[in-house]
């Protein structure tokens, strides 16, 4: 019948003896597989997945940055640097010891006020903007200019950088009648480069031209301030003008010259603390009470579960912010208690629900029946073989619990509803930092970039060991 | 069908009546009571601020007063902005609340399933891998750094541009609302969007598909038909919580973004223990996200006929 | 057996491979069958020996990667249908070859109406309207004798049985008039009882609708019932082809032997014994190079172990791919072997021989 073309394949010519009966080696079943147990097996798994292992040295690294840190980076965190306040990160810096400030008469004329019309075509020239002495300092920058006839005032600004224009010309310092053709600067200043400007204007509003000067203060220090700090001591015996070190701050400080490293690594401990802790003992309530209503069953299942779905439904975070409330914060307490308290509180009942679906699967199975009908007693059957068997699951769902409660720790403390000040936790250092996000963004920066890289890896940690656990993805290879 | 929404209502209530006792029993446990703040009151107008408040009776009759209250939906009066009733404030800052949160609902929802949609089909090629790191970004950044990170580049947007082209603050214009709802949005996309591919990526393995092909259906029916429609309803579960931590979200983006919406108002009244506001806004609350629920609940029982007609 | 007429559907040297983590995995080793109209074929075999990635690969259900169609033809009505763009292959998907499959409650969209899923097809291939297709869907779910089409034709898969998803199925798959219909292991997911009914109602509607059947099942019973033509695969081959009667009583291949003896029958023999194949299908990883079935074969020879067997015509209508049909080979009292049967017959090649 049907086509016979397809015997290409068989060309071969059978000779004597091809028809001879074939003799066969006893086929054994090949085990290509070593038998590996489950944990091994899912550690093995896990190993191959690059991103998840790289979370878990990431994991590692952040217990050593909490536990460790503290060890080695011996600052307290919370001493005030008020020499460098709002700091950004950098290398150890040295300042110059000045006389104690003196107070400064500036430079006054007198000056009639011109007609109208007299306004200055082109200030920028005439001005003779200038320092009033060779060393601006960050205790003060004195400027001088020129008057110029037929203004009634002069404005003047600064700039963190070189002016785009008239309307650019930064933070308004002040203002000064005609008179007056001087200006000292004491506004917060650091070692860094600023463009000033002076405007004149006619008493009200300001003429469309400006004078311009660029001015890099050094980093200066009273010798009583020194002393005050205990940067020296006055048994150095130091005068102006001698240098002195200032304290390191590597990641730099705080709108309150707090050092940033010191108090990211208390605020890890505050917020893993929390972040591992809660999880670990919400887990656990979920586990005895998912396994109660599971393994008993019946009425009482039915109960708790009812039970379960009521407090799922409540809203979490309103509930977090009345427990916070109800508890109340003391002085001198930092309110980790009442946070982990209402999360444990709140958080059990994901677990529990997973677990009751677990073990009612598990109860179901042939092995269970088998062991029960050998004999074995409920606890056998617990502890050996229904725990075992939802190990799995619950591990994956503590590491997907710990990013989601570091989540409501951060949340809650940036709504200052957290964490109380001075105790600092990544949240509230977020909290702080985007007060000043414009000026410092650095101090928003480095909590917020904790907080997400923390999460972030158990997120991919959690992803990982969902995948190595799976029995369906063992199947399917 | 009814029955099945019958029966969540209930449970809705029954949701809600327990918050409004859990905040009274919360707001009863403050250390000091809320006239503690007012300077050095005189007895007298103690009493009668005690009076005015119904502070002074006791407290299962306050309690019943309360519960009274707020079934006839009467907050009462706000300790720190005398005068005003909570009422008032949740007329008039809800609507800015909910106008946020549903631009941001709406945000997440369409970006979640057109993200989730494209990387299942481009499944571990370029598109794939980029919007899932963004994604893994998106679902473990908190909103409150979005919410700065977005002001600032509205900040440094429009320093480049030279003049406000999009407001960085404040409420009012479309404009406005463009940069707090997409921040709010954000954490929600991510997570839908994770959602939705590994659904779609489901839904491209089942008998049915098969069958769409075999019946010589063009691959844009079969993804519109039958893939996406069968796709999105496990999204769809799971955006009566979304919706939640959107609402909740909302707090800190009104905060940063200074709108005048009623989470911004919640935070500062519980900052400033302003009992009333927090009662009244709490059950308001909970009452609006238990609401919520439901209404996903029913509106997902419309789109799969397995729950309709069961 | 004589070609009176072309094939509607002929398939030539079918292969195709699946790229995996583990290799490359030849699901299908050069297949070969036609089928004529009106006519009835099955592909027996056990589970993973290719037959349902032949009718897959027909249909251009494989997913292209990791699937790859490594050789062959195959023409419907004279027009190839292989490696075409999905945009050409929906002009015969559906209008041509309707397809059914083996578990109806999942081969249906859960969330789109009985009478929409229908009428889909008739809304893409044939332009009708929404209405059109509706009510066109109706009389098609009346064709397959559903009670209350009309009102059945609102509901969902979840709200209808497995017999009844089936008959669904088989309307949906009849909407154009087909000329042949693919059923791909069509009662493996049913109840006897329905079973029986299933195949009653595609016997009745090949009769009526004039179409061929493309039968893919590893139920012999089901092939007794309803095949002409009979084609046996084992390990991405057909090892033995020819009239159902050939298969059954003239078997010419000890795969086809084993089957039988392992089928159960409902005849009275309580000395009978269902006797297993022992052993499992080679791994299609890596082919042997001689005949699939030389592990498991009570018959095998050294031959067998490094020579694949040719085909030998076994008569007009039969053809079987096995060394015992070589002449020289040992005689297998059970086996139907060429080289027992009188010369004649075997060369009368030219007669008008009907195969049916």
């Amino acid at each position: 019948m049907t086509d016979s073309t397809t015997n290409s394949l068989a060309l071969y010519q059978p000779v004597s003896g091809d028809f001879a009966p074939a003799i066969r080696e006893e086929s054994v079943e090949q085990i290509s597989r070593p038998s590996l147990s489950y944990w091994q097996d899912a550690w093995l798994r896990l190993k191959k997945n690059t991103r998840a292992i790289v979370s878990l040295v990431i994991i590692l690294l952040l217990a050593v940055f909490t536990l460790i840190g503290p060890l080695v980076w011996r600052v307290d965190p919370a001493l005030q640097d008020l020499n460098q306040v709002s700091q950004s990160p950098s290398l150890p810096k040295t300042a110059t010891l000045t006389e104690p400030m003196s107070s400064w008469q500036g430079v006054r004329v007198k000056i009639d006020p011109g007609a109208p019309d007299a306004y200055p075509e082109d200030f920028s020239d005439r001005a003779g903007f200038r320092l009033a002495d060779d060393d601006p300092t960050t205790q003060r920058v004195r400027l001088i200019w020129e008057p110029v006839e037929g203004v009634r005032g002069y404005n003047i600004y600064r700039n963190n950088r070189l002016p785009d224009g008239f309307n650019d010309l930064g933070l308004p310092l002040g203002s000064t009648f005609a008179n007056e053709v001087s200006y000292e600067d004491r506004l917060s200043l650091e070692a860094r480069e600023y463009y000033y400007a002076v405007v004149p204007t006619d008493g009200f509003d300001e003429y469309e031209t400006f004078a311009q000067l660029k001015v890099t203060p050094t980093l200066t220090l009273t010798l009583e301030e020194a002393l005050e700090r205990d940067l020296i001591s006055a048994a150095d015996n130091l005068k102006p003008g001698d240098q002195v070190t200032l304290r390191f701050h590597p990641l730099g400080t705080d709108y309150l010259g707090r050092d940033m490293l010191a108090r990211l690594m208390e605020g890890a401990s505050v917020s893993l603390f929390i972040g591992i802790f809660a999880p670990l003992l919400f887990v656990l309530g979920g586990i005895i009470y998912g396994g109660i209503a599971g393994y008993i069953g019946g009425q009482l299942d039915v109960l708790l579960m009812r039970f379960a779905d009521f407090v799922v439904a409540l809203p979490f975070l309103l509930f977090m912010i009345l427990f916070k409330i109800a508890f109340g914060i003391g002085p001198g307490e930092s309110g980790i208690l009442p946070m982990l308290i209402a999360l444990i509180l709140l958080g059990w009942p994901a677990t529990a629900r997973l677990v009751r679906g677990q073990v009612l699967q598990i109860r179901e199975k042939g092995y269970i029946e088998a062991a029960s009908l050998l004999g074995a007693r409920n606890y056998y059957l617990i502890f050996r073989h229904i725990i075992p068997n939802t190990m799995g699951v619950i591990l994956v769902t503590l590491t997907f619990s710990v990013p989601a409660a570091i989540f409501t720790e951060a949340f809650l403390s940036f709504i200052g509803m957290g964490v109380a000040p001075p105790t600092p936790s990544w949240g509230s250092m977020c909290n702080e930092g985007v007060k000043t996000m414009l000026s410092h963004p650095h101090e928003l920066i480095f909590p917020a970039m904790f907080i997400s890289v923390t999460v972030l890896a158990f997120n991919l940690l959690g992803d990982g060991l969902a995948e190595a656990l799976d029995s369906k993805m063992r199947a399917r290879e | 069908m009814l029955v099945y929404i019958l029966k969540r209502l209930i449970a809705g209530v029954i949701t809600v009546w327990f918050i409004a006792t859990a905040t009274f029993i919360a707001m009863h446990q403050v250390p000091g009571d809320p006239l503690m703040n007012d300077k050095a009151v005189s007895p007298e107008i103690r009493a009668n601020l005690e009076e005015k408040y119904g502070l002074n009776k006791p407290v299962t009759e306050q309690y019943f007063i309360y519960i009274g209250n707020m079934l006839r939906g009467d907050f009462g009066i706000s300790f720190t902005q005398q005068n005003r009733q909570v009422n008032d404030i949740i007329r008039d800052h809800f609507p800015v609340s909910a106008t946020l949160g549903l631009l941001a609902v709406l945000f997440a929802a369409a970006g979640g399933i057109l993200w989730g949609a494209l990387t299942a089909i481009y499944r571990n090629r370029l598109p794939d891998i980029i919007i899932m790191f963004l994604v893994i970004l998106g679902i473990s950044v908190p909103s409150f750094v979005f919410a700065a990170l977005g002001q600032l580049t509205l900040v440094n947007l429009n320093s480049l541009v030279g003049r406000s082209i999009i407001p960085v603050a404040g409420w009012g214009s479309i404009w406005h609302m463009l940069m707090p709802s997409l921040v709010l949005g954000l954490g929600t996309m991510a997570l839908l969007t994770r959602l939705m591919r590994s659904s779609m990526l489901e839904v491209i393995n089942e008998d049915y598909i098969r069958t769409a092909r075999a019946k010589g259906l063009s691959t844009t029916r079969i993804f519109f038909k039958h893939q996406l429609r069968n796709a999105i309803l496990p999204v769809v579960t799971v955006l009566g919580p979304q919706i939640a931590a959107i609402t909740t979200g909302g707090f800190v983006v009104e905060l940063v973004f200074a709108i005048p919406g009623l989470g911004r108002y919640f935070v500062q009244a519980v900052q400033q223990l302003d009992y009333t506001v927090i009662m009244g806004t709490t059950v308001f609350y909970g009452a609006f996200l238990v609401m919520m629920v439901i209404l996903v609940d029913i509106v997902y029982g419309f789109i799969d006929p397995r729950v309709r007609l069961s | 057996m004589q070609i009176t007429e072309t094939p509607i559907l002929e398939v030539n040297n079918l292969a195709v491979e699946f790229a995996t983590h583990g290799g490359t995995v030849q699901a299908v080793r050069g297949v070969s069958f036609h089928v004529a109209k009106g006519e009835t074929l099955a592909i027996v075999g056990e589970s993973g020996c290719g037959k349902s990635v032949t009718v897959q690969a027909l249909m251009g259900l494989i997913p292209i990667p990791p699937g790859k169609i490594t050789s062959g033809e195959a023409r419907l009505d004279g027009q190839n249908i292989l490696n075409l763009s999905p945009r050409q292959a929906n002009q015969f998907r559906g209008v041509k070859i309707g397809m059914i499959f083996q578990d109806p409650m999942s081969s249906l969209n859960p969330t789109m109406t009985i009478g929409d899923q229908i009428g889909e097809t008739l809304k893409v291939h044939l332009g009708k309207s929404q209405g059109e297709a509706f009510a066109m869907a109706i009389e098609l779910l009346e064709k397959t004798h559903i009670p209350e089409a009309a009102k059945r034709a609102r509901q969902y898969p979840f709200e209808f049985s497995g017999g009844m998803l089936q008959r669904a199925m088989i309307a949906q798959s009849l909407a154009c008039n087909p000329s042949v219909l693919v059923a791909d292991e069509p009662t493996t997911a049913l109840d006897v009882t329905i079973q029986a009914q299933i195949l009653e109602l595609m016997q009745e509607l090949q009769k009526s609708e004039n179409m061929s059947i493309v039968l893919i099942t590893h139920d012999l019973a089901v092939v007794a019932r309803m095949a002409d033509r009979v084609a046996v695969m084992y390990a991405g081959q057909i090892v033995e082809a020819g009239s159902v009667d050939d298969i059954f009583y003239r078997s010419s291949h000890p795969y086809t032997l084993g089957l039988k003896i392992a089928m159960p029958s409902n005849k009275h023999d309580r000395d009978k014994q269902l006797t297993p194949i022992p052993g499992s299908p080679p791994d299609l990883f890596m082919p042997p190079a001689g005949c699939g079935y030389f592990s498991r074969c009570p018959h095998a020879m050294s031959i067998c172990r490094a020579h694949l067997p040719g085909v030998t015509d076994m008569s007009d209508s039969q053809f079987s791919r096995c060394w015992l049909q070589e002449a020289g080979a040992p005689d297998v009292p059970e086996l139907h072997q060429r080289k027992n049967l009188p010369e004649q017959q075997v060369t009368a090649t030219t007669g008008p021989l009907d195969a049916g």
